[in-house]
């Protein structure tokens, strides 16, 4: 188990910044999943992390120990692929003890460390089966333990559940967050899929256009997103952010959504945070963090389109050019054309500061 | 509709028969090709065997249908058992395949996993390399000629990097002669092995090579491992065109030595043109044919069985 340090990190191709000044420290055991669109530098920083790719700038430690020139082979990382990898020509247990083999270990030790693994995993009766045409769970499994039979300090896994059909992912998922508790292993997990690292991670690092956007538990993301980036792209529907510009009255400072009408009366620290923007923001909440009020009252919008996804309601909402969402119980009674008024829940009020994009928060 | 209604509806063929007419009517549109395969594959063949069972020969005066005139039963097939000169340039045949498919194997193993990576210049080595397999044989053959002569380039370059006059009479010496001949058939059938490799090896998956890679292995151990067992089949299907054209080794050859000095260099197609257009011994020389055939079939299959074998998983 190793703790990994990334200090400054940079990767260029050509003229292409991949990776722009990336610093992060993944603890030792931590489960941490790099999440971002694609495009956004998460494998490249993985890549360079297990030796694939030499970064252009900066270093990486694992421990104290500096991994500029140690040849991937040398630096103690299991990698788990995309599509597996999986030696298709040889049998399960030739897959799992290629490691050793190659090492030329002993027999003995080779047996023993491999009946525990397959132990582990489950794959004792699959031993000698050949590994082509196994379902891919067992894949996942065969992948997994070939890593870890070298008893690497880091385990990489590089969108494991992307081939896998949306029914089958919620049953991989578990079984991989099992297998990283049996294993207690230092895990970078990279995906696009923020379900994935929601329900896995520990900690998840946001990453867009090659810039690490914020790192926090899952919670901490959703709850309190550091930027406009992250706020849309951290929920499903993402948060729903208002241009509006704040105003001073006699109970206190609210937000002036335009056509919309005026916000609640924020509360003393949000207030501050307002304050300090000098100018317009982003007012934004959850579309789960939502009620419909009585006319008079709220954000007056008109509703656009109503999805029904069994068990919520998601409702698409509109005003002069303003569009927000909101989530509600699957029986709710809202149809297309309704002017519907929302009021945001106590303590769901975000604000961001309208040109940086920067999350305002109340000290 | 009852069910019986529908049952009276439907056509009384039973399946059977309609299967059968398929056949007829899949014989009947075929029957163009399989004549053709017909005539141009068994006819000679059954020719052949006729002709080997008898003295005929074209200055016999009779046509070929009337072979049988001149009967000699199994006695041709008991020459070619005794035939010594045959054997030996059997043997010699034999010696070409066994150095030159190895080599060329090597060489083209060697140069497509060179050619798997990138590199500057590698579609312009690419098109060079593969030129010498577009020269005609028989031009391929009076290149080398030209190149082993006592005053030819060889020996210049020879000289020079030796720094002493070198006048080796390449062609005219039985060893060398046999040596010439074998690089002049690594150097036009190399590119081949090579692009069948190549072909193969860049099948190879990248990411198993990364996971290798990763798992420790090294270059040597990931070429045994991954490359080699995934390869099997196209190295089989590489030796076996190689070995089968080897056997047939004449045009190139041909050229630079006409077989000789005396016999040097005289494999089994040299032997049997010249048995043909000198001898004129056609009987005799059909008897050969089939006798080869029998024996690189047998060969053939044989091999590629145990190579088959060798290379599955254990």
């Amino acid at each position: 188990m190793t703790a990994i340090r990334l200090e400054n990190l940079v990767k260029r191709f050509g003229g292409f910044t991949a990776l722009k000044t990336m610093d992060l420290s993944i603890g030792d055991g931590e489960f941490m999943a790099l999440l971002g669109p694609s495009g956004c530098g998460k494998s490249t920083t993985m890549n360079m992390i297990a030796g694939m790719e030499e970064p252009s700038e900066g270093r990486i430690l694992f421990g104290d120990r500096d991994m500029a020139g140690v040849a991937m082979g040398k630096r103690g990382v299991g990698f788990v692929f995309q599509n597996y990898a999986i030696f298709t020509h040889m049998t399960v247990r030739q897959n799992l003890d290629y490691g050793l083999r190659m090492a030329r270990r002993s027999k003995a030790e080779i047996a023993r460390r491999t009946a525990a693994i397959a132990d582990l995993l489950q794959l004792g009766d699959l031993l000698d089966r050949p590994a082509l045409g196994l379902s891919v769970n067992i894949l996942q499994r065969v992948a997994i333990g070939r890593s870890a039979m070298m008893e690497p300090a880091i385990f990489l896994l590089d969108e494991p559940l992307s081939n896998v059909d949306a029914a089958f992912r919620a049953v991989m998922r578990t079984e991989l967050k099992h297998i990283q508790r049996e294993f207690r292993q230092t895990m970078v997990y990279v995906t696009h899929d923020q379900l994935e690292a929601m329900t896995m991670a520990d900690r998840i690092a946001v990453m867009d256009h090659g810039v690490l956007q914020q790192v926090g538990t899952p919670l901490e993301v959703y709850n309190n997103p550091a930027n406009v980036f992250v706020a849309r792209f951290i929920g499903a529907p993402g948060m729903n952010l208002l241009p509006g510009v704040p105003v001073e009255g006699a109970e206190g400072l609210r937000i002036d959504l335009g056509a919309l009408g005026r916000s609640v009366v924020l509360d003393a620290p949000l207030a501050a945070a307002a304050r300090r923007a000098k100018g317009s923001v982003q007012f934004g909440f959850r579309p789960e963090q939502v009620e419909l009020v009585s006319a008079g009252a709220g954000l007056g919008m008109t509703v656009g389109f109503v999805e029904r996804i069994g068990a919520r309601t998601i409702v698409h909402l509109e005003r002069d050019g303003i569009t927000a969402k909101a989530v509600f119980d699957n029986d709710t009674r809202v149809a297309v054309g309704d002017l519907v008024h929302l009021a945001p829940q106590p303590g769901a009020l975000r604000l961001f500061d309208a040109e940086s994009g920067a999350a305002l928060r109340g000290i | 509709m009852t069910t019986a209604e529908i049952r009276k509806d439907m056509p009384t063929r039973p399946a059977a028969r309609e299967a059968d007419e398929g056949a007829r009517l899949g014989l009947r549109l075929t029957l163009p090709a399989q004549l053709l395969v017909l005539f141009i594959s068994v006819f000679p063949l059954l020719m052949q065997l006729y002709i080997s069972l008898t003295d005929w020969s074209p200055l016999s005066g009779l046509g070929w249908p009337h072979a049988h005139e001149m009967w000699n039963g199994f006695a041709n097939y008991v020459d070619v058992a005794g035939d010594g000169r045959l054997w030996s340039a059997l043997g010699r045949t034999a010696l070409v395949m066994a150095v030159c498919v190895p080599v060329e194997f090597l060489l083209g193993l060697a140069l497509a996993t060179l050619f798997a990576d990138s590199f500057p210049g590698k579609r312009v080595f690419y098109s060079i390399l593969i030129m010498p397999m577009m020269v005609v044989p028989a031009v391929a053959g009076y290149m080398f000629y030209m190149l082993f002569q006592s005053g030819g380039p060889v020996n210049d370059i020879l000289s020079s990097l030796l720094g002493m006059p070198v006048t080796v009479a390449w062609l005219s010496d039985p060893m060398l002669a046999m040596l010439a001949v074998m690089v002049a058939d690594i150097w036009q059938w190399t590119p081949l092995m090579f692009l069948i490799l190549l072909a193969g090896l860049v099948g190879v998956p990248e990411d198993q090579m990364k996971a290798a890679t990763l798992l420790g292995a090294s270059p040597w151990q990931k070429f045994r491992t991954i490359v080699l067992p995934r390869m099997k089949t196209i190295i089989i299907i590489a030796l076996a065109i190689r070995v089968i054209e080897c056997f047939k080794i004449f045009d190139t050859l041909f050229i630079m030595t006409g077989g000789g000095p005396g016999v040097a260099t005289e494999t089994i197609s040299v032997y049997i043109y010249k048995i043909t257009t000198q001898d004129l011994i056609w009987g005799y020389v059909a008897a050969i044919a089939l006798v080869i055939l029998l024996v690189l079939s047998v060969a053939c299959v044989w091999a590629m069985k145990r190579m088959a074998r060798k290379g599955q998983p254990a």
